[in-house]
């Protein structure tokens, strides 16, 4: 028998100190990753503010901060009586150039630091490669 | 709006050869949970000190829970846990011993809480205190300002003699706390990564005086590092300049604090070559308390 479990604030975040990026914007670019790629779909429930704090051991208005953006965002919705769940409309994972674009700023960092470095296109771009398929 | 928890207005301290509080101004409202940066020796520590009437200022005005510090009422200074940056009293007692003694005092008193934490954090009740780790110690005081459910908490420094187990142990305390009674806390820390977990604002505190206080989302994202030719970083005519350092090779570094209505600025900037980068919060501490 297969059990399903339930969504846990660990296997849905990771917190990152010490980059400049507040934690509650972490937690926004998370659930937006994982809602994006179809991980997460329309009904699921999120861990509660009480519980995602406890287990992170952030500051509650942290992760009530980011729950709000997603909500206004139309990512999240308040469910009465069971929290915050993906919203109804994301059904299926988004669109390749959607997800691209979720991505975006990531490799904005690493073009800018690609060119500190001087190094050209072709050698990051079979860099980025060999690290993809590594995986 | 209700008054804050704490208010300290244009404090002044002095101890002979060191002005220790040089006009310090310090408001924390209720439910905030504020870490207090500085270094060592700026003041922290009397400033906390200050704030609780275990010192009186020389001149100006601290107000805890509306009552002067100084002349605490009964039912204002059960409100209020401490931990002390050291704690060497009570050596001979043990820990049971020595929370019994302080339960005396209290007429609130979480005995439940009390034997879950001292289980948790695996502390010897039977032996003497002065023969307790440093860190058994520091648990051990934590507990002591717990106990009572305080709705203020005022840590100088709670979690230097623990290991990040134990750190993250007590920020999920502090975590479940602030969730259940909305305690305030102020948190004395070197320990930003801690801080930047469960603060929801900053203070800095350099010579004396508390040079910015501000929500730690706000200034991490506000805040940025401004690097290029001086030339072009002359006369910057928007947000608050926190720091400006020019070399000699003609380049200026800045750090600019702004909001999202200065964002098209930043773009001209980037596109003039400038870089606009975001600033990690202890690179923005040591680059302002230098």
């Amino acid at each position: 028998m297969t059990t399903v479990s339930p969504i846990t604030p660990a296997t849905l975040f990771s917190v990152t100190t010490g980059s400049g990026e507040p934690i509650y914007r972490q937690l926004v670019a998370q659930v937006r990753r994982l809602v994006a790629g179809g991980h997460l779909a329309a009904g699921d429930e999120l861990p509660s503010v009480r519980e995602t704090a406890q287990v992170l051991a952030v500051n509650p208005m942290t992760v009530s901060k980011a729950y709000s953006q997603l909500e206004a965002a139309g990512v999240l919705e308040r469910r009465r009586g069971v929290g915050m769940v993906v919203a109804a409309q994301h059904t299926r994972a988004q669109t390749r150039t959607e997800r691209s674009e979720l991505l975006r700023p990531t490799l904005e960092r690493a073009a800018t630091e690609a060119t500190q470095l001087e190094i050209e296109a072709a050698t990051a771009l079979t860099l980025f490669e060999k690290i993809l398929k590594g995986r | 709006m209700t008054s804050p928890v704490l208010e300290m207005r244009n404090a002044f301290k002095r101890f002979p050869g060191k002005l220790a509080l040089d006009g310090s101004n310090f408001t924390v409202s209720a439910g905030r949970v504020v870490g207090l940066l500085g270094r060592n020796g700026a003041g922290k520590t009397t400033l906390l000190e200050c704030a609780l009437g275990l010192r009186e200022v020389d001149i100006g005005e601290v107000r805890l829970l509306g009552e002067s510090p100084m002349s605490l009422s009964e039912t204002a200074r059960s409100r209020v846990g401490y931990v002390p940056q050291q704690n060497d009293l009570f050596e001979w007692l043990n820990a049971g011993q020595m929370l019994a003694f302080f339960k005396a005092f209290y007429t609130r008193w979480n005995d439940s809480k009390v034997a879950a934490l001292l289980d948790r954090w695996s502390i010897p009740l039977h032996t003497p205190i002065g023969k307790l780790s440093g860190g058994e110690k520091q648990r051990l005081s934590i507990i002591r300002a717990l106990a009572h459910d305080p709705d203020v908490l005022v840590l100088d420094e709670p979690v230097a003699s623990l290991d990040p187990g134990g750190r993250r142990d007590f920020l999920r305390e502090l975590v479940e706390r602030t969730i259940e009674n909305e305690t305030t806390v102020v948190l004395s820390t070197h320990i930003l990564s801690d801080l930047e977990r469960v603060a929801s604002d900053v203070a800095i505190m350099v010579a004396g005086k508390i040079i910015l206080h501000q929500v730690l989302d706000t200034l991490t994202e506000h805040t940025h590092r401004v690097v290029g030719p001086t030339q072009l970083l002359q006369e910057i005519a928007f947000g608050k300049m926190l720091k400006r350092v020019e070399d000699r090779a003609g380049n200026t570094t800045l750090l600019l604090t702004f909001g999202e209505a200065d964002q098209g600025r930043i773009d001209d900037f980037r596109s003039k070559g400038i870089r606009v980068e975001a600033i990690a919060l202890e690179d923005l501490f040591i680059e302002i308390s230098q």
